[in-house]
């Protein structure tokens, strides 16, 4: 009885007060992170001094389209598997088959990514019997299950993939095997170093570079921010001479 | 403050971090907040889904129910109920076992920490440790009042 009227004498009406203003600011936390506009914050204005991206990567979309998006991404990065599972299908529809964008995709694979640089390899490979944006999105949508986390053999799992995908398994599985496009990813590499990006996926915009996994309503708001810019006039994207930075500049797995 | 009260505090602060993870998880926060650890490792992992549904909204569901009990717990129809506190400390141990058992892919398959994994483990351990005080607190049922 004593412990009972001990507790029963509380200050309930102060707790309560505390679990309010609690609530208050948990739910105005909450309701912050859900819109704050990220990519805004994020976006920095590309360096022109640094190398142009042309025919670099694997491109989707009109050749004449008036902008071009080049993302900088790892097969393995869980960023860049959310945006490509979450939000590129909309980007795609809405901008790529419309006319208006020309995406670019250039690996960057990280260090700590076990077996990314045997998905890039793979992705190149699927990419030389036409079906590099099926590989991808394949990579992207089954990350958990090819990842370093959960096998110590892709290779295996690309060649599924690419039976999945109805490649010239022979083609594919000797392209897997040899290595084929090594110094392909390398290079690719070494671009995305030589173009400052830190971390994956890096977009570039127009004029802005962006590292983020960025939402569908922050994307697009930047994606058309550099259309107004483009103008009905501009050529698109990066169109300077090719780089050329072929051969291994960096040891990979 | 009563322990079923900082149980209750404790309930709601992890109520709104399980939410902040679930929508992270379902798309609506672009990008986790994370200071320390790779939390979108650990929340786009494989081991961030458990029975088809998100660890955090096994979590958000967790501190819910415990809150939920919390507050019935301070009513005077329960401000002694045994049963209650039982209940509280059996939902407790619940929950470190699951976190014990979060922590340990994180050290040792994922290796990856999650600062607001970490976060969620400290408080579940503490809402343990009260639910464990309460209940030895709380009178045997012989003396509740009918």
């Amino acid at each position: 009885m004593v412990k009972a009227s001990k507790k029963a004498s509380t200050s309930n009406r102060a707790f309560y007060l505390i679990i309010a203003l609690i609530a208050i600011g948990g739910i105005a936390a909450l309701t912050y992170a859900s819109t704050r506009p990220n990519a805004v914050v994020n976006a920095s204005p590309v360096d022109t001094t640094l190398p142009k991206v042309a025919s670099q990567g694997y491109v989707m979309g009109s050749p004449t389209a008036p902008l071009e998006v080049t993302e900088f991404g790892d097969f393995e990065c869980p960023a860049c598997g959310r945006f490509s599972v979450i939000t590129e299908p909309d980007v795609r529809k809405n901008f790529v088959d419309a006319g208006k964008v020309r995406w670019r995709f250039i690996d960057y694979p990280l260090p700590m990514h076990r077996n990314t640089w045997q998905a890039s390899r793979a992705a190149a490979c699927a990419d030389e019997q036409g079906k590099f944006w099926p590989f991808h999105d394949l990579l992207y949508q089954n990350q958990d299950r090819w990842n370093g986390e959960a096998t110590t053999d892709p290779d295996k799992v690309m060649k599924e993939y690419g039976r999945q995908l109805g490649l010239n398994s022979d083609q594919f599985n000797k392209c897997v095997d040899s290595k084929k496009y090594q110094a392909k990813i390398q290079a690719h590499l070494v671009l995305a170093e030589q173009r400052k990006v830190q971390s994956t996926p890096t977009f570039v915009i127009g004029d802005q570079q962006v590292a983020s996994a960025l939402p569908y309503d922050d994307i697009a708001k930047l994606i058309t921010d550099a259309l107004a810019k483009a103008g009905p006039a501009a050529t698109g994207g990066d169109t300077a001479k090719p780089v050329t930075v072929g051969g291994a500049a960096k040891k990979a797995k | 403050m009563t322990k079923r009260m900082w149980m209750a505090l404790i309930s709601l602060a992890g109520l709104f971090l399980g939410a902040y993870l679930t929508l992270y998880k379902f798309g609506v926060i672009g990008t986790l907040a994370c200071n320390v650890g790779s939390c979108e490792q650990v929340q786009t992992s494989r081991w961030s889904v458990f029975l088809g549904v998100p660890v955090a909204t096994w979590g958000l569901g967790f501190y819910l129910l415990m809150l939920t009990l919390a507050i019935a717990g301070l009513q005077p129809r329960f401000v002694d109920s045994r049963r209650l506190s039982l209940t509280m400390l059996l939902l407790a141990g619940w929950g470190v076992l699951f976190t014990a058992w979060l922590n340990y892919l994180e050290a040792y398959v994922i290796h990856a920490w999650c600062e607001w994994c970490l976060g969620s483990a400290g408080m579940v351990l503490v809402l343990f440790v009260l639910a464990l005080m309460d209940w030895r607190e709380t009178p045997e049922p012989e003396s509740d009042a009918a």
